[in-house]
């Protein structure tokens, strides 16, 4: 045994090189074409095509505030806030209630209301986006920014309910037999007890909420007409259409377009990471 | 009347008797809870899918012209249109290759990062990310890869010697679908080998440590002990890809339009262009279109969950 361990370490060594191997390259892969494009978003057309895959030396900081400044990059980020921040605020609100009265309740007609908002799960976005347009067009909520938060709001109910209902049914029912004792209102129960002990599931459906809309394009583009209305995703597939040779420009969209999720990403990366699986992994 | 009787008796229940048992609440309680996702989700969920229903047996042109035709749109789709069968057959390719990458990738990212190799941490970390990108993001930087003169991939073919295989990936009507797939896999394959990773780590260790002692191969212990305890991760993860797949739109919308010729069509893209850019300006068409599909759709997920998962069921 003593002296088998190291051996085996030295075949299992061996063994390993092409699996680091794989590793590495699967790493340049994923890894190589976004640092590519943040290079790129540093450098200027012209040095771009003289070398694509040069260093940013020096680097064009100035281009984010071109485009900023410059192109309608500003509009697009402050649309997609606006629209994100609201959508994600009011479905989080609305899932945690709806949550919260399916997990603590018995009454009659729960397991309906269960099925029908986790129905939502499996509809394809294809089934309800063409009514939705006409739909829109009569509510004259058609190109604005409120008819698409109320769309967000409604195709992401089924997953914010789906994750927040299973992790509120698992909070003991003691705590709210206690607090029913104590004379909580049920008002009072969902808001000091289920949300509080509740909070790490709402974070993660609001970080799993988050990405998906700040990156949604379909509903978007079938939507929103007006320029001054589009969404980042919307804009960055507008300037680069109609800008095809200003590489170096669309390269400092994108990333302007991938910073906010890169900067959550990098100090919440676990709980994202939980957020995008939660559906999944349950 | 017996219904309005229980209902009265519910709102007017004594505070005293609702403070007794915390699972009760009555009824003005329970509405005050629901209504406000339930309004939003049926005016704007349930409401569309019913009405995409509705169209689907009828000519909608604009200006509120609405013509029953009974089954004409689906006759014409099955028999008349060769673009849609084209669209089918796309998607039908695109989601049985990726779904496969999909899994078979995921759990081998999984392993690698599962027996620890160096810097396992961050190499999650940095495999994740283009999971996070949006569609359009990632169909821009794949566009530029896949540039003839400067993108990445030739320049790497020219690099490695194999200059001879420099193509038009996505102008060339056989390249064009599975360039398309590439980049959806390269967004993809991180989520698959995350669920894979946490279902990994969920294994009892005992198990795979028992294996070590019999001095099993790594082969033999991948296809005798770890493929059939992550049998339900891998049916969920090839069902929810299936249905990922078989609604592809962004992307390919993204990177070709569906071109060239049709090639990279997909029944998705298809349903928007009937929609939006076509001629016809009819939205009962697609929306036929839509309902056929999802039908497909529910018989595949029906018949893989019937094959596949055996003992478990779908739980919601």
């Amino acid at each position: 045994m003593a002296n088998s361990l190291p051996m085996r370490s030295g075949f299992a060594q061996l063994r390993r090189a092409p699996l680091v191997l794989f590793v590495a390259v699967y790493t340049v892969v994923t890894g190589g074409p976004l640092l590519w494009v943040a290079m790129m978003s540093l450098r200027t057309t012209a040095e771009i095509f003289k070398n694509p895959y040069g260093f940013p030396a020096p680097a064009h900081w100035e281009k984010f505030v071109d485009a900023w400044t410059k192109s309608n990059y500003a509009t697009y980020f402050w649309n997609s806030t606006i629209v994100v921040l609201i959508a994600v605020a009011l479905v989080t609100a609305v899932g945690a209630m709806v949550a919260h009265c399916l997990a603590r309740y018995s009454f009659r007609g729960n397991r309906l209301v269960r099925f029908a908002i986790l129905t939502g799960l499996v509809l394809p976005p294809q089934l309800v986006i063409l009514a939705l347009f006409q739909i829109l067009l009569d509510l004259n909520l058609y190109n604005t920014l409120t008819g698409l938060i109320l769309v967000y709001v409604a195709t992401h109910i089924a997953m914010t309910v789906y994750v927040l209902e299973g992790f509120f049914a698992q909070i003991p029912q003691d705590l709210f037999d206690a607090a029913r004792m104590d004379g909580y209102s049920d008002f009072e129960i969902f808001w000091r007890v289920t949300v509080p002990i509740g909070a790490p599931a709402i974070f993660t459906t609001v970080t799993l909420n988050f990405i998906v809309l700040w990156n949604e394009f379909l509903f978007a583009v079938v939507l929103l007409t007006d320029d001054n209305k589009r969404t980042l995703p919307l804009g960055i597939m507008h300037f680069t259409g109609s800008h095809q040779l200003d590489v170096g420009m669309a390269a400092t969209g994108l990333m302007i377009a991938m910073l906010p999720v890169i900067v959550v990403y990098a100090f919440f990366s676990d709980t994202m990471i939980k957020g995008m699986t939660a559906g999944a992994v349950r | 009347m017996r219904i309005f009787d229980r209902l009265y008796r519910r709102v007017t229940r004594s505070s005293a008797e609702a403070t007794i048992d915390a699972r009760r609440a009555t009824l003005a309680i329970l509405i005050a809870f629901l209504a406000p996702a339930l309004l939003i989700y049926a005016g704007f969920t349930i409401y569309p899918v019913v009405r995409t229903f509705y169209n689907a047996f009828h000519t909608i042109k604009p200006q509120g012209v609405v013509e029953f035709v009974g089954l004409d749109n689906f006759r014409a789709l099955v028999f008349a249109d060769s673009t849609f069968w084209k669209a089918v057959a796309n998607t039908a390719w695109f989601t049985i290759v990726a779904t496969i990458v999909d899994v078979v990738g995921g759990l081998l990212l999984a392993l690698c990062l599962f027996v620890r190799v160096p810097l396992a941490p961050v190499l999650r970390v940095v495999w994740f990310t283009p999971v996070l990108m949006s569609y359009v993001v990632v169909g821009i930087i794949w566009v530029w890869m896949y540039d003839y003169d400067w993108g990445l991939v030739n320049a790497t073919l020219r690099w490695l010697g194999l200059g001879a295989f420099e193509q038009s990936w996505l102008g060339h009507p056989s390249t064009a679908l599975w360039s398309v797939l590439v980049a959806h896999e390269w967004k993809w394959l991180g989520f698959n080998m995350i669920v894979f990773l946490a279902a990994l780590h969920a294994l009892p260790a005992e198990v795979l440590g028992a294996a070590e002692l019999d001095n099993c191969g790594w082969f033999a212990k991948l296809v005798h002990i770890i493929v059939p305890m992550l049998r339900t991760t891998i049916v969920n993860l090839t069902v929810l890809s299936f249905i990922g797949k078989m609604m592809v739109f962004d992307l390919v919308w993204v990177m070709t339009g569906g071109g060239p010729l049709w090639s990279s069509e997909t029944v998705s893209t298809y349903v928007y262009k009937r929609a939006f850019e076509w001629n016809t300006f009819d939205l009962g068409y697609p929306s036929a279109i839509a309902v056929l599909w999802f039908a497909i759709i529910l018989l595949f997920v029906a018949l893989m969950t019937r094959l596949l998962r055996q003992r478990d069921r779908i739980e919601f």
